[in-house]
């Protein structure tokens, strides 16, 4: 089993495929369109991709031949009584194994979309839309986005969703309705109230696939676990990260315990700390870091889709600057550089 | 027929059809005709902001306006970006 990565850039989807004799580059898929996220449906290996265009707005693709042919979803906007149009489609989740032509979409303005016939077609969340506290989020730097979407690894009823900068939300209803888990992450940004209902910048967010009620939280104002399924959240970026600050996250699926992270020096300069890229691992549930150096020096940012992690314990990271970094059993190696800027990272068994 | 022509990324959403001949009685009827009438238009039905839309050479912004049958449009995507 080799691994196979989704490379979302400013200019084109770029597959790389890794075995034993090194990183093979594909040529670009896509060319014209704008990757913000893509993955491998590890259901059926279909492959989707969130596509946009300054043009012609943001929608998905889908192919179901790895890319030599691909078809462009119908019917995804927003309606017209939401007084919302959908400016960007950011990441896309495949539901739970339980429902097989289920897809998830996130996207800009902090909306969700569900597909039932496996991203033909596309329905906009309503109780989202309509959430009470909508008109208390504002805007990150990216926008209003929906870029994280967590399903629990067993109810097939539950999820999460991450929106900047709205914070965490989670549904025990499939998306009937949302209720807001921020408990105990900080809006750093907020003098008068740091620590609100809604209105964290939250920056990714991911569920353990194998341990229910764990998950992990890279944040504007910090690294959060929760063990609660959201209803409580305790901070960890205290000991051995150089910064509070960062955007991508990964996992282990092996082990709860582990993480990764990639700091950054912080909101107002958006490059990794200490002017190097280093991978800062956590193997004790986020006790203590330490740090794998990819490269020194260098002065990178990786965005929030741009890290992913495998099966085996693989961590993968793309740059801005259009490298693809691979940390596997502590080493890293390089698999891809001179992309476009790179946005979003997925890794994929392929045989 | 009114015929319209679509730039190269539009195209190949279209699949690699780069001209079509439509029966359309308005400017919009034509686009909505289209396979990319999504791309074109925003889930409103109105052209994004960054799609130019020429009949004959000229600008076009009402999506009412009558197409004659002898009429050319041709989709001009907006510069934008780096």
């Amino acid at each position: 089993m080799d691994t196979l990565l989704l490379v979302g850039t400013r200019k084109g989807l770029f597959l790389i495929r890794g075995s034993q004799n090194g990183w093979q580059v594909e040529e670009p898929q896509l060319p014209g369109w704008q990757i913000n996220h893509a993955v491998l449906d590890p259901r059926d290996g279909t492959l989707y991709a969130c596509t946009n265009s300054w043009v012609y707005g943001g929608t998905v693709h889908r192919s179901s031949d790895l890319g030599q042919s691909w078809e462009r979803s119908e019917e995804l906007g927003l309606p017209e009584e939401s007084g919302l149009k959908l400016a960007s489609t950011w990441h896309l989740e495949p539901g739970h194994p339980s429902q097989p032509s289920t897809l998830w979409l996130g996207g800009e303005p902090g909306v969700l979309f569900r597909s039932e016939d496996s991203g033909a077609t596309w329905a906009a969340n309503e109780a989202l839309l309509a959430h009470e506290t909508r008109e208390r989020w504002a805007p990150g730097a990216g926008g209003l986005v929906c870029h994280s979407i967590a399903l629990d690894p067993e109810n097939a009823e539950r999820l999460w969703i991450g929106i900047s900068a709205a914070g965490v939300f989670r549904s025990e209803d499939r998306g009937g309705s949302w209720e807001p888990a921020n408990a105990g992450t900080e809006a750093c940004f907020m003098s008068d109230d740091p620590f609100p209902e809604v209105g964290q910048c939250v920056h990714k967010v991911l569920a353990h696939p194998a341990r229910p009620d764990r998950l992990w939280q890279q944040n504007h104002c910090g690294v959060y676990r929760s063990d609660d399924a959201g209803a409580s959240w305790e901070r960890l970026d205290e000991n051995g990260l150089p910064s509070r600050f960062g955007f991508g996250l990964a996992l282990d699926p092996g082990d709860p315990d582990v993480a990764y992270v990639i700091p950054e020096v912080g909101p107002e300069n958006r490059v990794t700390s200490d002017g190097r890229l280093g991978i800062y691992r956590t193997g004790d549930a986020g006790a203590s870091w330490n740090p794998t150096v990819a490269v020194d020096p260098a002065w990178a940012a990786v965005l929030r889709e741009g890290m992913s992690f495998d099966a085996n314990g693989g961590v993968y990271a793309g740059t801005q600057s259009g490298f693809v970094y691979a940390l596997r059993d502590g080493q890293v190696t390089e698999a891809a550089r001179h992309l476009p800027p790179i946005l979003s990272v997925e890794a994929a068994a392929w045989q | 027929m009114a015929v319209v022509i679509l730039p190269g990324l539009l195209a190949t959403e279209a699949g690699g059809q780069k001209r079509f001949e439509l029966g359309a009685e308005t400017v919009g009827g034509a686009l909505r005709a289209l396979p990319v009438a999504n791309l074109l238009l925003d889930e409103t039905g109105a052209v994004r902001p960054l799609v130019h839309v020429y009949v004959d050479g000229e600008r076009e912004r009402d999506l009412d306006s009558p197409l004659a049958p002898t009429a050319t449009i041709r989709i001009v995507a907006a510069i934008a970006g780096g």
